[in-house]
């Protein structure tokens, strides 16, 4: 079933990209206009059978598939194809990761405490506030959002830097380290996600309060913050784990709009790039990556399951 | 936002003793839960304050979006001692001629955005009409249906879901025509699978009711029991639904623009804020050309959410989500 999805989103964008786009113009640049010219007629036919577009279009899905399973990604679509798309990926998609890792982090580092905060007091004045906030949270679109913490912390207060550079070295404090330049990024990402973690959380929380052996726990005497923290957020975790996974899929590919705000060179920013080049190799292979990211993830979170309540593992 | 309505309201706080009072509080809950509350007819309220300013804008009393108001001060000239005017270089900050502020070329703000405005509701109601339209009937027809056209629908759908939104509509719309037409179109296309398996997942429930098999035993046809008896019911949960998917609508709308592939002509929220932030010296010096439309921007998708998510409780819908 996985499997067949992956194949029709490949077919679908294989397809998009082939009927509205003409790649011609980026390998050869202006000369593929020129159909008059017996020179270059005969360079816009090299190309073409070069790159394999003289084909029928199921032919050339199958060669393209056919490369893709055993690794092979192509070319780029440019005068020289270089650098190739496995390069490419090489080079892109461990800035997003990074930036993904660091926002899902930062979002389950402020979501728990505040979910268990809300949720042991429901419908007190913190829970109040605090479900108008992440309201806001996650009806503020990322780019406002993005926009707002950067003028605050980068511009009026300048904490972090307003600048990202691939070359800086990752780990270290100032501003000339990317962990630094990512933090703006990583809570532009985070922040929404948190208010959705939140938000789950403290409804499972408060129903998983209400099972018997949380008062047993309390009848024991066990101090109320551990009971709250060991004994009922592990089986409250569920619906967190589950979009968190969701969510971990689908910031690979979009986290776009982040990264182009913030001038990150990552998987997003280089999608963007090679849709407008009509680099159809490129995106084809970027959004196979962001597909089957989230189709695993997705698969993965099922695994988890069964660690987190043994009662699922029958 | 069953959570805050479901959960019993403890005088100490404390987890243990709610546990205990929950039997007590439930009934005064479930009285509670029938009511759209204060904050849901706010919401409305504003999304038709914004709706009348963005289609009533021409007959207004509003400033000409795409008129310059320069201001003009006095300067004297230190080589000559003669006191010329001379116009002040914008933008310039919020006054009481300019309520919030005006742009590079001194154009008002305000009117601006909601000139702006007509675009972005345009097509973020476009979308979702698109979306009910096509996904709503084919849901309907499928959940109705049955068999293998179910089997294709629902695997589309999956597709569809599992096409990564954004990307698919940068791709569109980078390669086809920017028209509005387009926009709405590639917007609506994506919002057509969540609308499309809520409808055919509340088919699904009504299909199996008595009151279905009262009118095919009646001896009605298909297209009648779909018209008739479904869509009246599938409607109710639709209409929550339409709210929230505007509110995604007007964001991927706003997130194109950002990336600069949204409507060519004419200014929509995202194309404001985007003109706006594009350069950082800009943005510290005039915020309030990025903060107007951000806001009303936030505010409607705040109040379309709002309005969708009271909504959903009223009728207390389970599998509604986008």
């Amino acid at each position: 079933m996985m499997i067949l999805l992956l194949i029709a989103v490949s077919m679908l964008t294989f397809a998009a990209m082939s009927f509205l786009g003409d790649p011609l113009f980026n390998i050869l640049g202006p000369v593929a206009g020129d159909t008059e010219n017996p020179e270059n007629l005969a360079k816009i036919e090299a190309a073409k059978e070069q790159y394999y577009l003289d084909k029928p279009l199921p032919e050339r899905y199958a060669r393209w598939a056919g490369d893709f399973v055993t690794g092979d990604f192509g070319v780029q679509f440019s005068t020289d194809g270089q650098p190739p798309v496995s390069g490419l990926l090489k080079e892109r998609l461990p800035r997003t990761l990074q930036l993904m890792l660091m926002a899902q982090f930062l979002a389950l580092a402020i979501a728990i405490p505040w979910g268990v905060v809300t949720a042991s007091r429901a419908n007190g004045v913190v829970d109040r506030a605090s479900t108008f906030t992440s309201f806001m949270f996650v009806s503020l679109p990322n780019f406002a959002l993005a926009v707002i913490l950067f003028y605050i912390f980068a511009l009026k207060l300048d904490w972090l830097p307003d600048t990202y550079h691939a070359t800086d070295p990752f780990w270290g404090l100032t501003h000339r380290h990317r962990l630094v330049q990512l933090v703006l990024p990583a809570f532009t990402l985070a922040l929404p996600g948190a208010s959705v973690y939140q938000r789950l959380l403290r409804t499972d929380l408060i129903t998983t309060l209400q099972e018997d052996f949380i008062l047993m726990a309390r009848a024991k005497g066990v101090p109320k913050w551990r009971v709250l923290f060991r004994h009922a957020l592990r089986p409250s975790m569920f619906s967190v784990i589950t979009i968190f996974g969701i969510n971990a899929g689908a910031l690979i590919g979009g986290a776009l709009v982040v990264e182009i705000y913030f001038r990150i060179p990552g998987v997003g920013t280089a999608i963007v790039e090679a849709v407008l080049r009509e680099d159809f190799p490129v995106v084809l292979a970027l959004v196979m990556v962001i597909a089957t990211a989230f189709v695993v993830l997705n698969f993965i979170v099922d695994v988890f399951y069964t660690f987190l309540d043994p009662r699922v593992r029958r | 936002m069953t959570d805050t309505l479901s959960s019993p309201s403890s005088p100490s706080g404390d987890p243990i003793v709610e546990i205990i009072d929950t039997a007590d509080e439930r009934a005064s809950d479930t009285i509670e839960k029938r009511t759209l509350g204060l904050g849901f007819w706010l919401c409305i309220g504003w999304l038709v304050f914004i709706c009348g300013l963005a289609a009533l804008a021409p007959i207004l009393p509003l400033k000409d979006p795409d008129e310059n108001f320069l201001q003009f001060e006095e300067k004297e000239s230190a080589l000559t001692g003669r006191v010329t005017e001379a116009p002040v270089q914008p933008p310039y900050g919020p006054s009481a001629e300019h309520w919030f502020g005006t742009d590079l070329d001194a154009r008002d703000m305000l009117s601006r955005t909601i000139y702006g405005a007509r675009v972005s509701l345009v097509v973020g109601f476009a979308a979702i009409a698109f979306g009910m339209l096509v996904g709503g009937s084919l849901g309907m027809v499928a959940g109705f249906v049955g068999g293998w056209f179910d089997r294709v629908v629902s695997f589309c759908f999956l597709v569809l879901l599992s096409f990564p939104a954004l990307i698919l509509a940068i791709l569109i719309t980078s390669l086809a025509s920017r028209s509005l037409f387009t926009i709405a179109l590639t917007l609506g296309i994506l919002s057509v699978s969540p609308v499309g398996r809520l409808a055919r997942a509340a088919t699904l429930v009504f299909a199996e009711r008595e009151f279905v098999t009262a009118a095919r035993t009646l001896g009605a046809k298909p297209s009648r029991i779909i018209r008739r008896e479904i869509l009246p019911n599938v409607m109710i949960p639709m209409s929550a639904l339409a709210l929230l998917g505007m509110a995604v609508s007007i964001v991927a709308e706003g997130a194109l623009a950002f990336l600069g592939l949204s409507v060519e002509k004419g200014s929509t929220w995202g194309k404001l804020i985007r003109t706006a932030v594009n350069s950082t010296s800009d943005l510290e010096s005039a915020p309030w050309m990025a903060f107007t439309p951000i806001g009303f921007l936030f505010l409607t998708v705040m109040a379309l959410n709002f309005a969708g998510d009271r909504l959903r409780d009223y009728f207390d819908v389970k599998e509604l989500s986008i």
